[in-house]
Protein backbone atom coordinates (compact mmCIF):
# COMPACT_ATOMS: atom_id res chain seq x y z
CA UNK A 1 0.00 0.00 0.00
CA UNK A 2 2.77 2.35 0.80
CA UNK A 3 2.92 5.12 -1.84
CA UNK A 4 -1.00 5.10 -2.68
CA UNK A 5 -0.89 8.67 -1.22
CA UNK A 6 1.24 11.90 -1.76
CA UNK A 7 0.78 15.57 -0.64
CA UNK A 8 2.99 17.86 -2.75
CA UNK A 9 2.79 20.96 -0.71
CA UNK A 10 5.66 22.16 2.08
CA UNK A 11 6.28 24.30 4.80
CA UNK A 12 8.90 26.15 3.19
CA UNK A 13 8.59 27.90 -0.07
CA UNK A 14 11.41 28.43 -2.81
CA UNK A 15 14.79 27.01 -2.52
CA UNK A 16 16.27 26.64 0.53
CA UNK A 17 20.08 27.41 -0.44
CA UNK A 18 20.15 30.99 -2.69
CA UNK A 19 22.54 31.94 -4.85
CA UNK A 20 25.10 32.93 -1.72
CA UNK A 21 25.50 29.31 -1.19
CA UNK A 22 26.08 28.92 -4.97
CA UNK A 23 28.79 31.69 -4.53
CA UNK A 24 30.41 30.25 -1.81
CA UNK A 25 30.47 27.36 -3.31
CA UNK A 26 32.07 28.66 -6.06
CA UNK A 27 34.83 30.43 -4.16
CA UNK A 28 35.81 27.45 -2.34
CA UNK A 29 35.96 25.59 -4.98
CA UNK A 30 38.45 28.18 -6.93
CA UNK A 31 40.31 28.53 -3.12
CA UNK A 32 41.27 24.93 -2.98
CA UNK A 33 41.50 24.55 -6.57
CA UNK A 34 44.10 27.32 -7.02
CA UNK A 35 46.19 25.60 -3.90
CA UNK A 36 45.99 22.74 -5.44
CA UNK A 37 47.86 23.47 -8.73
CA UNK A 38 50.32 25.38 -6.77
CA UNK A 39 51.41 23.17 -4.80
CA UNK A 40 51.05 20.09 -6.53
CA UNK A 41 53.37 22.29 -8.72
CA UNK A 42 55.79 22.94 -6.30
CA UNK A 43 56.67 19.41 -4.81
CA UNK A 44 56.24 17.79 -8.35
CA UNK A 45 59.05 20.41 -9.40
CA UNK A 46 60.75 20.15 -5.95
CA UNK A 47 60.89 24.58 -5.46
CA UNK A 48 61.88 26.03 -2.76
CA UNK A 49 61.60 29.84 -3.88
CA UNK A 50 58.33 31.90 -4.25
CA UNK A 51 57.29 31.51 -7.60
CA UNK A 52 54.95 34.06 -9.18
CA UNK A 53 52.30 31.14 -9.64
CA UNK A 54 52.70 30.35 -5.51
CA UNK A 55 52.45 33.50 -4.70
CA UNK A 56 49.15 34.06 -6.72
CA UNK A 57 47.98 30.63 -5.48
CA UNK A 58 47.88 31.68 -2.04
CA UNK A 59 47.21 35.31 -2.21
CA UNK A 60 43.52 33.83 -4.16
CA UNK A 61 42.70 31.11 -2.06
CA UNK A 62 43.56 33.20 1.23
CA UNK A 63 40.83 35.91 -0.06
CA UNK A 64 38.41 33.65 -1.76
CA UNK A 65 37.84 31.37 0.87
CA UNK A 66 37.43 34.85 3.43
CA UNK A 67 34.83 36.05 0.82
CA UNK A 68 33.31 32.93 0.68
CA UNK A 69 33.08 32.71 4.55
CA UNK A 70 31.31 35.70 4.56
CA UNK A 71 28.61 34.49 1.70
CA UNK A 72 28.03 31.63 4.00
CA UNK A 73 27.55 33.78 7.20
CA UNK A 74 25.34 36.46 5.07
CA UNK A 75 23.37 33.14 3.88
CA UNK A 76 22.43 32.40 7.70
CA UNK A 77 18.88 33.38 9.14
CA UNK A 78 20.88 35.56 11.29
CA UNK A 79 24.22 36.37 10.80
CA UNK A 80 24.92 36.88 14.76
CA UNK A 81 24.47 33.48 15.18
CA UNK A 82 27.12 31.71 13.36
CA UNK A 83 29.43 31.28 16.39
CA UNK A 84 26.95 28.42 16.72
CA UNK A 85 28.16 26.53 14.09
CA UNK A 86 31.75 26.71 15.71
CA UNK A 87 31.07 25.70 18.98
CA UNK A 88 28.18 23.08 18.20
CA UNK A 89 29.28 19.67 16.28
CA UNK A 90 27.70 17.13 14.93
CA UNK A 91 29.98 14.41 13.64
CA UNK A 92 27.01 12.72 10.91
CA UNK A 93 26.70 16.76 9.57
CA UNK A 94 29.30 16.92 6.18
CA UNK A 95 28.87 20.64 7.35
CA UNK A 96 30.22 20.34 10.74
CA UNK A 97 32.80 18.54 9.58
CA UNK A 98 33.29 20.81 6.59
CA UNK A 99 33.47 23.54 9.66
CA UNK A 100 36.27 22.00 11.30
CA UNK A 101 38.34 21.12 7.63
CA UNK A 102 38.00 24.90 6.66
CA UNK A 103 38.92 26.28 10.63
CA UNK A 104 42.79 24.63 9.83
CA UNK A 105 42.34 25.31 6.24
CA UNK A 106 41.40 29.38 6.92
CA UNK A 107 44.42 30.31 8.95
CA UNK A 108 46.74 27.64 7.01
CA UNK A 109 46.27 29.74 3.71
CA UNK A 110 47.13 32.87 5.57
CA UNK A 111 50.14 30.81 6.34
CA UNK A 112 51.43 30.52 3.36
CA UNK A 113 50.67 33.88 2.06
CA UNK A 114 53.22 35.03 4.88
CA UNK A 115 55.34 32.16 3.31
CA UNK A 116 54.84 33.91 0.06
CA UNK A 117 55.26 37.17 0.56
CA UNK A 118 58.07 37.45 2.83
CA UNK A 119 60.60 39.63 0.80
CA UNK A 120 57.34 41.84 0.13
CA UNK A 121 56.38 42.49 3.78
CA UNK A 122 60.53 42.53 4.68
CA UNK A 123 60.22 46.28 2.39
CA UNK A 124 57.22 47.40 3.80
CA UNK A 125 58.12 48.78 7.57
CA UNK A 126 54.75 49.40 8.67
CA UNK A 127 54.55 45.08 8.47
CA UNK A 128 57.23 44.65 10.07
CA UNK A 129 55.30 43.12 12.66
CA UNK A 130 54.71 39.94 11.09
CA UNK A 131 58.25 39.37 10.33
CA UNK A 132 58.80 37.41 13.91
CA UNK A 133 55.93 35.61 13.04
CA UNK A 134 57.21 34.24 9.91
CA UNK A 135 60.29 33.34 11.07
CA UNK A 136 58.56 31.12 13.78
CA UNK A 137 56.77 29.60 11.06
CA UNK A 138 59.74 28.67 8.71
CA UNK A 139 61.11 25.40 10.25
CA UNK A 140 57.50 24.07 9.63
CA UNK A 141 57.07 24.93 6.12
CA UNK A 142 56.87 22.11 4.50
CA UNK A 143 54.46 19.99 6.93
CA UNK A 144 52.35 23.54 6.63
CA UNK A 145 52.44 22.76 2.54
CA UNK A 146 51.80 19.40 2.71
CA UNK A 147 48.35 19.76 5.25
CA UNK A 148 47.29 22.68 3.11
CA UNK A 149 47.28 20.49 -0.17
CA UNK A 150 45.43 17.98 1.55
CA UNK A 151 42.58 20.21 2.71
CA UNK A 152 42.51 22.46 -0.22
CA UNK A 153 41.81 18.81 -2.08
CA UNK A 154 39.30 18.12 1.22
CA UNK A 155 37.49 21.90 0.66
CA UNK A 156 37.13 21.06 -2.54
CA UNK A 157 35.37 17.86 -2.65
CA UNK A 158 33.81 18.82 0.45
CA UNK A 159 31.55 21.67 -1.21
CA UNK A 160 30.53 19.12 -3.36
CA UNK A 161 29.69 16.21 -0.67
CA UNK A 162 27.23 19.04 1.16
CA UNK A 163 25.51 19.64 -0.88
CA UNK A 164 25.06 15.97 -2.43
CA UNK A 165 23.68 15.03 1.22
CA UNK A 166 20.43 16.60 0.08
CA UNK A 167 18.31 13.59 -0.85
CA UNK A 168 15.27 15.00 -2.10
CA UNK A 169 17.11 16.34 -5.02
CA UNK A 170 17.31 13.96 -7.71
CA UNK A 171 20.18 15.91 -9.79
CA UNK A 172 22.14 17.04 -6.54
CA UNK A 173 22.24 13.98 -4.47
CA UNK A 174 24.85 11.98 -7.11
CA UNK A 175 27.96 10.54 -5.89
CA UNK A 176 29.37 12.02 -8.74
CA UNK A 177 29.04 15.60 -7.45
CA UNK A 178 32.39 15.81 -4.92
CA UNK A 179 34.38 15.08 -8.28
CA UNK A 180 32.71 16.56 -10.33
CA UNK A 181 33.55 19.94 -7.93
CA UNK A 182 37.16 18.85 -7.84
CA UNK A 183 37.64 18.95 -11.48
CA UNK A 184 35.33 21.93 -11.69
CA UNK A 185 37.05 23.77 -8.55
CA UNK A 186 41.01 22.74 -9.82
CA UNK A 187 40.41 23.44 -13.50
CA UNK A 188 39.26 27.43 -12.33
CA UNK A 189 41.26 27.74 -9.93
CA UNK A 190 44.47 27.09 -11.88
CA UNK A 191 42.45 29.49 -14.53
CA UNK A 192 42.82 32.47 -12.03
CA UNK A 193 46.16 31.36 -10.48
CA UNK A 194 47.56 31.71 -13.82
CA UNK A 195 45.78 34.87 -14.81
CA UNK A 196 46.92 36.00 -11.54
CA UNK A 197 50.43 35.31 -11.58
CA UNK A 198 51.19 36.71 -15.10
CA UNK A 199 48.90 39.87 -14.48
CA UNK A 200 50.82 41.03 -11.13
CA UNK A 201 53.49 38.75 -10.51
CA UNK A 202 54.66 39.13 -13.90
CA UNK A 203 55.42 35.48 -15.07
CA UNK A 204 56.25 34.76 -18.81
CA UNK A 205 52.98 33.50 -20.24
CA UNK A 206 54.91 30.44 -21.69
CA UNK A 207 57.26 29.84 -18.32
CA UNK A 208 57.42 25.89 -18.01
CA UNK A 209 54.99 25.68 -14.91
CA UNK A 210 52.13 27.43 -17.19
CA UNK A 211 52.99 24.96 -19.86
CA UNK A 212 52.18 22.47 -17.56
CA UNK A 213 49.10 23.91 -16.55
CA UNK A 214 48.10 24.58 -19.84
CA UNK A 215 48.88 20.25 -20.58
CA UNK A 216 46.96 19.83 -17.49
CA UNK A 217 43.92 21.80 -18.41
CA UNK A 218 42.95 19.39 -21.19
CA UNK A 219 42.47 16.76 -19.29
CA UNK A 220 40.58 18.27 -16.37
CA UNK A 221 37.94 19.43 -18.19
CA UNK A 222 37.35 16.09 -20.05
CA UNK A 223 36.81 14.75 -16.76
CA UNK A 224 34.60 17.45 -15.89
CA UNK A 225 32.33 16.28 -19.02
CA UNK A 226 33.06 12.84 -18.56
CA UNK A 227 31.42 13.65 -14.26
CA UNK A 228 28.75 15.83 -16.30
CA UNK A 229 27.45 13.26 -18.64
CA UNK A 230 27.17 10.61 -16.05
CA UNK A 231 24.95 12.83 -13.94
CA UNK A 232 23.24 13.15 -17.15
CA UNK A 233 23.13 9.39 -18.11
CA UNK A 234 22.01 7.80 -14.49
CA UNK A 235 19.17 10.83 -14.58
CA UNK A 236 18.07 10.29 -17.88
CA UNK A 237 17.99 6.41 -17.69
CA UNK A 238 16.97 6.20 -13.76
CA UNK A 239 13.90 5.99 -11.85
CA UNK A 240 10.79 8.69 -12.67
CA UNK A 241 11.93 11.26 -10.49
CA UNK A 242 15.54 11.38 -12.01
CA UNK A 243 13.62 10.87 -15.51
CA UNK A 244 11.99 14.56 -14.46
CA UNK A 245 14.87 16.16 -12.73
CA UNK A 246 16.86 15.48 -16.41
CA UNK A 247 14.68 18.18 -17.68
CA UNK A 248 16.94 20.35 -16.12
CA UNK A 249 18.95 19.77 -19.03
CA UNK A 250 16.50 20.32 -21.64
CA UNK A 251 13.92 22.85 -20.59
CA UNK A 252 13.76 26.00 -18.30
CA UNK A 253 15.89 29.11 -17.97
CA UNK A 254 18.37 26.56 -15.85
CA UNK A 255 18.71 24.49 -19.09
CA UNK A 256 20.02 27.53 -20.48
CA UNK A 257 22.09 28.50 -17.96
CA UNK A 258 23.40 25.08 -18.45
CA UNK A 259 24.17 24.54 -22.11
CA UNK A 260 25.34 29.01 -22.67
CA UNK A 261 27.32 29.44 -19.59
CA UNK A 262 28.71 25.93 -18.30
CA UNK A 263 29.19 24.49 -21.92
CA UNK A 264 29.54 27.17 -24.53
CA UNK A 265 30.99 29.33 -21.84
CA UNK A 266 32.94 27.17 -20.00
CA UNK A 267 33.78 24.12 -22.07
CA UNK A 268 33.55 25.88 -25.80
CA UNK A 269 35.27 29.07 -25.11
CA UNK A 270 38.47 27.84 -24.38
CA UNK A 271 38.42 25.35 -26.45
CA UNK A 272 37.67 27.25 -29.28
CA UNK A 273 40.15 30.07 -28.18
CA UNK A 274 42.87 27.81 -27.91
CA UNK A 275 42.13 25.65 -30.92
CA UNK A 276 40.04 27.85 -33.58
CA UNK A 277 41.89 30.73 -34.36
CA UNK A 278 44.99 31.79 -35.85
CA UNK A 279 48.25 30.74 -33.56
CA UNK A 280 49.13 34.18 -33.49
CA UNK A 281 46.03 35.03 -31.62
CA UNK A 282 46.21 31.94 -29.66
CA UNK A 283 49.17 32.49 -27.90
CA UNK A 284 48.58 36.12 -27.53
CA UNK A 285 47.63 37.60 -24.01
CA UNK A 286 43.81 38.38 -25.30
CA UNK A 287 42.93 34.58 -25.49
CA UNK A 288 45.54 33.79 -22.41
CA UNK A 289 43.01 35.68 -20.43
CA UNK A 290 39.80 35.08 -22.32
CA UNK A 291 39.41 31.29 -21.82
CA UNK A 292 40.91 31.85 -18.11
CA UNK A 293 37.96 34.40 -17.43
CA UNK A 294 35.90 31.41 -19.44
CA UNK A 295 36.90 28.98 -17.28
CA UNK A 296 35.87 30.49 -14.28
CA UNK A 297 32.47 32.12 -15.35
CA UNK A 298 31.95 28.32 -16.89
CA UNK A 299 32.65 26.79 -13.34
CA UNK A 300 30.16 29.77 -11.29
CA UNK A 301 27.37 29.07 -14.00
CA UNK A 302 28.01 24.73 -13.11
CA UNK A 303 27.53 25.67 -9.47
CA UNK A 304 24.33 28.47 -10.15
CA UNK A 305 23.02 25.39 -12.37
CA UNK A 306 23.31 22.60 -10.43
CA UNK A 307 22.39 24.56 -7.21
CA UNK A 308 19.35 25.93 -8.72
CA UNK A 309 18.00 23.51 -11.01
CA UNK A 310 18.67 21.25 -8.22
CA UNK A 311 16.77 22.62 -6.05
CA UNK A 312 13.87 23.20 -8.64
CA UNK A 313 13.73 19.71 -9.46
CA UNK A 314 12.51 17.72 -6.38
CA UNK A 315 11.18 14.50 -6.26
CA UNK B 1 -15.03 8.67 21.72
CA UNK B 2 -11.83 7.19 21.10
CA UNK B 3 -9.75 9.87 21.31
CA UNK B 4 -10.66 10.38 25.40
CA UNK B 5 -9.94 6.81 25.56
CA UNK B 6 -6.63 7.13 24.00
CA UNK B 7 -6.08 10.12 26.47
CA UNK B 8 -6.10 8.13 29.35
CA UNK B 9 -4.22 5.35 27.82
CA UNK B 10 -1.48 8.33 26.59
CA UNK B 11 -1.69 9.75 30.38
CA UNK B 12 -1.31 6.09 31.94
CA UNK B 13 1.80 5.59 29.47
CA UNK B 14 3.41 8.55 30.47
CA UNK B 15 3.52 7.36 33.79
CA UNK B 16 4.91 4.24 33.48
CA UNK B 17 7.54 5.74 31.43
CA UNK B 18 8.43 7.47 34.50
CA UNK B 19 8.70 4.66 36.76
CA UNK B 20 11.00 3.20 33.79
CA UNK B 21 13.24 6.28 34.26
CA UNK B 22 13.08 6.46 37.67
CA UNK B 23 15.40 4.73 39.93
CA UNK B 24 12.51 2.32 40.69
CA UNK B 25 11.98 0.75 37.76
CA UNK B 26 9.15 -1.70 37.72
CA UNK B 27 10.77 -4.81 37.08
CA UNK B 28 7.83 -6.63 34.93
CA UNK B 29 8.93 -3.48 32.20
CA UNK B 30 12.66 -3.91 33.02
CA UNK B 31 12.60 -7.36 31.98
CA UNK B 32 11.42 -6.48 28.54
CA UNK B 33 13.71 -5.76 25.75
CA UNK B 34 15.88 -2.75 25.80
CA UNK B 35 13.82 -1.37 22.84
CA UNK B 36 10.39 -2.51 23.60
CA UNK B 37 10.76 -0.33 26.70
CA UNK B 38 11.64 3.05 24.22
CA UNK B 39 8.51 4.36 22.97
CA UNK B 40 7.78 5.09 19.65
CA UNK B 41 4.86 7.77 19.27
CA UNK B 42 3.23 7.89 15.85
CA UNK B 43 0.24 9.51 14.51
CA UNK B 44 -1.94 7.97 12.18
CA UNK B 45 -4.20 10.24 10.07
CA UNK B 46 -7.19 8.74 8.99
CA UNK B 47 -8.17 10.64 5.36
CA UNK B 48 -11.67 8.79 5.55
CA UNK B 49 -12.35 10.87 8.83
CA UNK B 50 -10.73 13.97 7.76
CA UNK B 51 -13.32 16.71 6.33
CA UNK B 52 -11.04 19.47 6.27
CA UNK B 53 -11.80 21.86 8.70
CA UNK B 54 -8.63 22.81 9.51
CA UNK B 55 -9.23 23.08 13.04
CA UNK B 56 -5.75 21.00 13.73
CA UNK B 57 -4.19 23.45 12.21
CA UNK B 58 -5.69 26.24 14.05
CA UNK B 59 -5.06 24.71 17.74
CA UNK B 60 -1.35 23.71 16.67
CA UNK B 61 -0.74 27.88 15.91
CA UNK B 62 -2.23 28.83 19.19
CA UNK B 63 -0.82 25.84 20.95
CA UNK B 64 3.18 26.36 19.55
CA UNK B 65 2.59 30.31 19.53
CA UNK B 66 3.51 30.47 16.16
CA UNK B 67 3.98 33.42 14.46
CA UNK B 68 1.51 34.79 11.71
CA UNK B 69 1.17 33.27 8.55
CA UNK B 70 3.22 30.64 9.67
CA UNK B 71 2.32 26.83 10.16
CA UNK B 72 4.15 23.90 11.34
CA UNK B 73 1.04 21.56 9.86
CA UNK B 74 -0.93 22.53 6.90
CA UNK B 75 -4.22 20.58 4.57
CA UNK B 76 -3.76 20.04 1.30
CA UNK B 77 -7.36 19.82 -0.58
CA UNK B 78 -6.93 17.28 -3.24
CA UNK B 79 -9.86 16.92 -5.76
CA UNK B 80 -10.08 13.48 -7.52
CA UNK B 81 -11.06 14.80 -10.83
CA UNK B 82 -8.43 15.75 -13.31
CA UNK B 83 -8.37 19.28 -15.24
CA UNK B 84 -10.57 19.25 -17.91
CA UNK B 85 -12.10 15.58 -17.68
CA UNK B 86 -15.98 15.20 -16.39
CA UNK B 87 -16.12 14.03 -12.62
CA UNK B 88 -16.24 10.24 -12.46
CA UNK B 89 -18.85 10.80 -9.61
CA UNK B 90 -20.71 13.45 -10.57
CA UNK B 91 -20.49 13.65 -14.36
CA UNK B 92 -19.59 17.38 -14.03
CA UNK B 93 -16.71 19.12 -14.87
CA UNK B 94 -16.50 21.35 -12.63
CA UNK B 95 -17.15 19.97 -8.94
CA UNK B 96 -16.23 19.77 -5.74
CA UNK B 97 -18.11 16.61 -5.06
CA UNK B 98 -14.62 14.37 -4.30
CA UNK B 99 -12.87 16.21 -1.79
CA UNK B 100 -9.61 14.54 -0.38
CA UNK B 101 -8.07 15.80 2.44
CA UNK B 102 -3.81 15.24 3.60
CA UNK B 103 -1.97 16.66 6.34
CA UNK B 104 1.60 18.06 5.32
CA UNK B 105 3.34 18.17 8.46
CA UNK B 106 6.95 16.70 9.61
CA UNK B 107 6.55 13.12 9.04
CA UNK B 108 8.90 12.61 12.42
CA UNK B 109 11.41 10.14 10.49
CA UNK B 110 12.91 7.41 12.68
CA UNK B 111 16.12 7.85 10.41
CA UNK B 112 15.53 11.53 9.71
CA UNK B 113 17.72 12.99 7.04
CA UNK B 114 17.33 16.98 9.26
CA UNK B 115 18.93 15.72 12.46
CA UNK B 116 21.93 13.88 10.73
CA UNK B 117 23.06 16.55 9.03
CA UNK B 118 22.52 19.75 11.31
CA UNK B 119 25.95 20.95 12.02
CA UNK B 120 24.89 21.66 15.64
CA UNK B 121 22.77 18.81 16.90
CA UNK B 122 20.08 21.13 16.99
CA UNK B 123 17.66 19.15 15.28
CA UNK B 124 17.60 16.32 16.82
CA UNK B 125 15.58 13.70 18.99
CA UNK B 126 14.21 13.58 22.34
CA UNK B 127 16.44 10.98 24.04
CA UNK B 128 13.40 10.24 26.47
CA UNK B 129 10.48 9.94 23.49
CA UNK B 130 12.66 9.80 20.38
CA UNK B 131 10.53 12.64 18.82
CA UNK B 132 12.56 15.11 16.38
CA UNK B 133 12.48 18.38 17.63
CA UNK B 134 14.34 21.46 18.19
CA UNK B 135 17.09 23.28 20.28
CA UNK B 136 16.77 26.43 19.38
CA UNK B 137 19.38 27.83 21.04
CA UNK B 138 22.10 25.72 19.04
CA UNK B 139 20.84 26.49 15.46
CA UNK B 140 22.37 28.53 13.31
CA UNK B 141 19.66 28.79 11.01
CA UNK B 142 22.10 27.17 8.49
CA UNK B 143 18.79 25.82 6.60
CA UNK B 144 20.63 22.99 5.78
CA UNK B 145 17.71 20.61 7.32
CA UNK B 146 15.42 22.38 5.17
CA UNK B 147 17.14 21.42 2.32
CA UNK B 148 17.66 17.69 3.46
CA UNK B 149 14.14 16.82 4.65
CA UNK B 150 12.81 14.92 2.23
CA UNK B 151 9.31 16.34 3.08
CA UNK B 152 9.96 20.02 2.77
CA UNK B 153 8.14 19.63 5.94
CA UNK B 154 10.60 22.23 7.96
CA UNK B 155 10.49 25.96 8.00
CA UNK B 156 12.41 29.09 9.71
CA UNK B 157 10.15 30.39 12.19
CA UNK B 158 10.44 34.43 11.80
CA UNK B 159 10.30 35.14 15.20
CA UNK B 160 13.39 33.30 16.53
CA UNK B 161 15.26 33.01 13.38
CA UNK B 162 15.52 29.29 14.17
CA UNK B 163 14.33 26.49 11.93
CA UNK B 164 11.26 24.68 13.03
CA UNK B 165 9.30 21.43 12.70
CA UNK B 166 6.28 19.78 13.79
CA UNK B 167 7.57 17.67 16.86
CA UNK B 168 3.90 16.29 18.21
CA UNK B 169 3.84 19.59 20.52
CA UNK B 170 6.54 17.97 22.32
CA UNK B 171 7.69 20.79 24.52
CA UNK B 172 4.05 22.32 25.27
CA UNK B 173 0.90 19.63 25.24
CA UNK B 174 3.16 16.38 26.04
CA UNK B 175 5.08 18.39 28.55
CA UNK B 176 2.08 18.50 30.76
CA UNK B 177 1.05 14.50 29.91
CA UNK B 178 -1.64 16.23 27.20
CA UNK B 179 -2.36 14.70 23.65
CA UNK B 180 -0.76 16.96 21.14
CA UNK B 181 -3.42 20.03 20.55
CA UNK B 182 -4.07 18.79 16.69
CA UNK B 183 -5.09 15.83 17.96
CA UNK B 184 -7.30 16.92 20.96
CA UNK B 185 -8.91 19.38 18.50
CA UNK B 186 -9.99 16.84 15.99
CA UNK B 187 -13.82 16.82 16.34
CA UNK B 188 -13.93 13.92 13.98
CA UNK B 189 -11.37 11.44 14.95
CA UNK B 190 -9.44 11.38 11.90
CA UNK B 191 -6.07 11.84 14.16
CA UNK B 192 -4.83 9.24 16.28
CA UNK B 193 -1.54 9.56 18.83
CA UNK B 194 -0.01 7.05 20.95
CA UNK B 195 3.09 4.75 21.54
CA UNK B 196 3.24 1.86 19.17
CA UNK B 197 5.54 0.17 21.14
CA UNK B 198 2.78 -0.49 23.81
CA UNK B 199 0.92 -3.65 22.69
CA UNK B 200 -2.21 -2.25 24.74
CA UNK B 201 -1.96 1.33 22.91
CA UNK B 202 -5.10 2.16 20.68
CA UNK B 203 -2.59 3.26 17.69
CA UNK B 204 -1.10 -0.19 18.27
CA UNK B 205 -4.46 -2.14 17.79
CA UNK B 206 -5.15 0.38 14.71
CA UNK B 207 -2.55 0.02 13.01
CA UNK B 208 -2.94 -4.34 13.61
CA UNK B 209 -6.66 -3.71 12.04
CA UNK B 210 -6.15 -0.82 9.41
CA UNK B 211 -4.25 -0.69 6.52
CA UNK B 212 -2.03 2.90 6.23
CA UNK B 213 0.71 4.44 4.43
CA UNK B 214 3.86 5.86 5.30
CA UNK B 215 4.62 9.01 2.98
CA UNK B 216 7.57 8.48 0.21
CA UNK B 217 9.17 5.49 1.41
CA UNK B 218 11.64 5.47 -1.10
CA UNK B 219 13.56 7.59 1.09
CA UNK B 220 13.99 5.15 3.75
CA UNK B 221 13.26 7.42 6.47
CA UNK B 222 10.77 5.65 8.08
CA UNK B 223 8.18 8.08 8.95
CA UNK B 224 5.64 8.00 12.33
CA UNK B 225 2.98 9.63 10.72
CA UNK B 226 0.79 7.34 9.04
CA UNK B 227 -2.03 7.75 6.84
CA UNK B 228 -4.98 5.96 6.74
CA UNK B 229 -5.57 6.52 2.63
CA UNK B 230 -9.21 6.62 0.98
CA UNK B 231 -9.76 3.46 -0.96
CA UNK B 232 -11.86 4.09 -3.76
CA UNK B 233 -12.76 1.08 -5.96
CA UNK B 234 -14.07 0.46 -9.27
CA UNK B 235 -12.93 3.95 -10.64
S1 LIG C 1 9.95 14.83 8.03
FE1 LIG C 1 11.67 16.16 7.67
S2 LIG C 1 11.75 17.42 9.50
FE2 LIG C 1 10.50 15.68 10.02
S3 LIG C 1 11.92 14.18 10.90
FE3 LIG C 1 11.75 13.72 8.72
S4 LIG C 1 13.46 14.81 7.81
FE4 LIG C 1 13.13 15.70 9.82
S1 LIG D 1 18.99 25.52 10.24
FE1 LIG D 1 19.37 25.07 12.42
S2 LIG D 1 18.37 23.10 12.78
FE2 LIG D 1 18.57 23.34 10.58
S3 LIG D 1 20.48 22.32 10.05
FE3 LIG D 1 20.97 24.48 10.34
S4 LIG D 1 21.57 24.61 12.49
FE4 LIG D 1 20.51 22.67 12.27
Amino acid sequence: MDGSMEFTMGLSEGVAWPWPIAVYLFLAGISGGSLVVALAIRFFKGQTANTPLYKAASLISFVTIALGMLCLVLDLTNPLFFWRILVFYNFTSVMSVGVIALCVYIPLTAVLCLYAFEDEIKSIPALSILLPIINMLKPVRKPCEVTALILAAAVCAYTGFLISALIRFPLINTAVLPALFIASGVSAGAAASKMLSVFLFKEDMHSSELKILHGAEWPIMIAEILFICMIAMSLATGNAGAQSAFEAFTSGVWANLFWIGVVGVGFLGPILLNFATGKTFSHSAKAFYLSGVCAISGMMCLRLFILYAGQTYAI
Amino acid sequence: MSENIERRRFLKGMGAASLILGPMGCTSVEDDSKNANKPHYVMVFDQNKCVGCGECKEACNVANNLPDGKSKLLMEHQSGGVEGLACPHCGKEKCNCERKFVRVSCQQCKNAPCVSVCPTGAAHKDPETGIVTMDASKCAGCKYCIGACPYNARFINEETDVADNCDFCLNTKLAKGELPACVQQCKYDALIFGDANDPTSYVNKLLAVKDSVRMKPQFGTEPSLRYIPVVKLGV
